[in-house]
């Protein structure tokens, strides 16, 4: 349902961030995504959420071909998928409600139907209290939840994550991890960048490994047997 | 699709009230730039557009009824410049009267009588002239049921051929120049509502320009969750309508001020170059509907703005 096909990526005249990354995912996975900082982990997302197009290469998003497709029909592939932004990327003059209600209301979703959404998940990430606050006057953990719910609330097929747990403690981390659990139990593809050993260990899923331009997927096994020898 | 827009629904919802947009087009002093630009371009557009009414009611004035009158003058002196007999003079315009009246079309045929040549000439003379004194032509007024030229050449030919000196004086002349000096100030009326309209064209489009700049991150993070650009769009637009709305408010109102003053003063000025003129009905829709035009205008440019920029796009 995601298939990359030796996708290369350059910045401008830069050097190849990406050169020769091929893979594919299956509906209803669970991939964390690593590697070193400057690895290119965001620019791979940036890809998937079709905020860049590939210098070279074959994305397939759903099915479809992303290289034939002119702007205008990349919206609808665009509302399927959640991002959570390493930067959050709120919007500065909205309240917490506003910014997790865009994604329904750029669907044209009626009100209604937006408030108990919104509601019930502000509930969830613990923000009830706080959504009628603009971003900037939050700290950087809430900001997290706030993007987090706005990633999911329009329930996408496909959520990624860019460092959703850098900036909460372990406890409000482990409940996000179980709503991303949750989320995918219930049909949705997560990949999530994380340096988080400790989340990857204790989840379990395989890994998209990002080194030197190029991409390997390591299952848990392989990845704690290595660990084991002390690879890492 | 739904507008973004806040209304009371909304608010009963629990919806914070900062909401309209979701990109923060409403700070910043570019806003009210536009409004004033747009007021004042209002309040220029009906000076010009009552300025346009107040110049056709004068030409109506000033043609009508002069459109079937002639004069036929008759003149004191031959082409040697000697005086001709007051006698002779008026056997010859009787002559021509005699014409005139059995010529069907022509519903009066009238000479002036000595009073009436007195009081013509008298705002140039004084009062004092003794017509006796100086030679006086021979004025027959004229009035036709309705112009044919043919009729006019036809009396033209029958005069000239009865009285060679007789004169057909049609008010052609002086009507065509009239006609050709309201033309020219209904031109620069033109000219000037196509200057307004150009002036908020590039106002607007530049004022979006700007934006679409200053907001070049919240646009994308819209696009990157699947807004189309219809729904950016909406966004520019309607603030853009709700800003052209209230300056041209203000501008309607300061116009109308304007326009009743200007009214009163030349109420005061005790001159009568211009024909009593108010606006009727018509003109004043016409003047109400200017602003609404404007904000049209304004509308439309903000979408095609938005529009072509986010083409360019990823
Ligand atoms: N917009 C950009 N223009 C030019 N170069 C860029 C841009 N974004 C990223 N890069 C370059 O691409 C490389 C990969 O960056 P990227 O942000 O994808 O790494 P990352 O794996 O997400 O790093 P981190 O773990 O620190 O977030 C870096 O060398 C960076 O300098
Ligand atoms: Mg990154």
């Amino acid at each position: 349902m995601i298939k990359f096909e030796h996708v290369g990526l350059r910045y401008g005249i830069g050097p190849e961030v990406l050169s020769d990354v091929s893979f594919t995912l299956e509906q209803g996975s669970f991939h964390f995504l690593n590697g070193p900082s400057g690895a290119g982990k965001t620019s791979l997302l940036r890809l998937m959420y079709l905020g860049i197009r590939p210098t070279r290469g074959l994305v397939s998003m759903f099915g479809q071909n992303i290289n034939g497709l002119d702007r205008t029909e990349l919206s609808p592939i665009r509302q399927r998928i959640g991002v959570v932004f390493q930067e959050f990327r709120l919007l500065d003059n909205l309240s917490a409600f506003d910014n997790v209600a865009l994604p329904l209301r750029i669907q044209g979703k009626n009100e209604k139907e937006i408030r108990n959404n919104v509601n019930e998940l502000m509930d969830w990430v613990g923000l009830q209290d706080h959504k009628n606050m603009l971003p900037n006057t939050m700290s950087g953990g809430q900001q997290q939840r706030v993007a987090i719910a706005r990633a999911v609330i329009m329930r996408p097929r496909l959520l990624l994550a860019d460092e959703p747990t850098g900036n909460l403690d372990d406890e409000i981390g482990h409940k996000l991890m179980n709503l991303f659990e949750q989320l995918n139990r219930m049909g949705t593809t997560i990949v999530i960048a994380t340096h988080d050993q400790n989340i990857i260990e204790s989840f379990g899923h395989p890994t998209l490994m990002l080194e030197e331009g190029r991409l390997r997927i390591e299952d848990r096994k392989t990845w704690l047997a290595k660990k084991m020898e002390g690879v890492f | 699709m739904k507008l973004p827009f806040l209304n009371k629904k909304d608010r009963k919802l629990g919806i914070s009230d900062r909401r309209r947009y979701d990109i923060p087009l409403e700070k910043g002093a570019g806003g009210r730039f536009l409004m004033l630009l747009v007021c004042l371009m209002t309040v220029l557009g009906m000076i010009a557009l009552s300025g346009t009414f107040a110049l056709s009611a004068m030409k109506d004035r000033w043609t009508s009824g002069l459109e079937n009158q002639l004069t036929i003058e008759i003149p004191a002196q031959d082409e040697n410049g000697n005086t001709i007999e007051a006698d002779a003079l008026k056997r010859e315009a009787l002559a021509v009267k005699a014409i005139l009246d059995k010529q069907s079309g022509v519903t009066q045929a009238r000479i002036l009588s000595d009073k009436e040549m007195q009081e013509l000439v008298e705002p140039w003379l004084g009062e004092d002239v003794i017509l006796g004194q100086i030679p006086m032509p021979a004025l027959i007024s004229v009035k036709l049921a309705e112009g044919h030229p043919e009729l006019l050449d036809k009396l033209r030919r029958d005069i000239k051929a009865a009285v060679p000196a007789a004169r057909l004086d049609t008010h052609e002349e002086w009507l065509s120049d009239l006609v050709r000096f309201t033309g020219a100030l209904r031109m620069g009326a033109v000219i000037l509502a196509l200057v307004i309209g150009f002036t908020v064209v590039v106002a607007i489009a530049g004022a979006i320009r700007a934006r679409m700049a200053e907001y070049k991150k919240e646009v994308e993070l819209l696009h990157l969750m699947g807004a189309p650009d219809n729904y950016i769009a909406i966004q520019f637009q309607n603030h853009t309508l709700r800003l052209c709305f209230k300056g041209g408010l203000f501008g309607v109102l300061i116009g109308a001020v304007a326009l009743k003053l200007t009214g009163w003063i030349y109420g005061h000025m005790d001159i009568n170059l211009l024909p009593d003129f108010s606006l009727g009905h018509i003109h004043m829709t016409m003047l109400a509907a200017l602003p609404l035009l404007i904000a049209l205008l304004a509308f439309a440019t903000a979408r095609r703005t938005v529009l072509s920029i986010l083409k360019k796009q990823v």
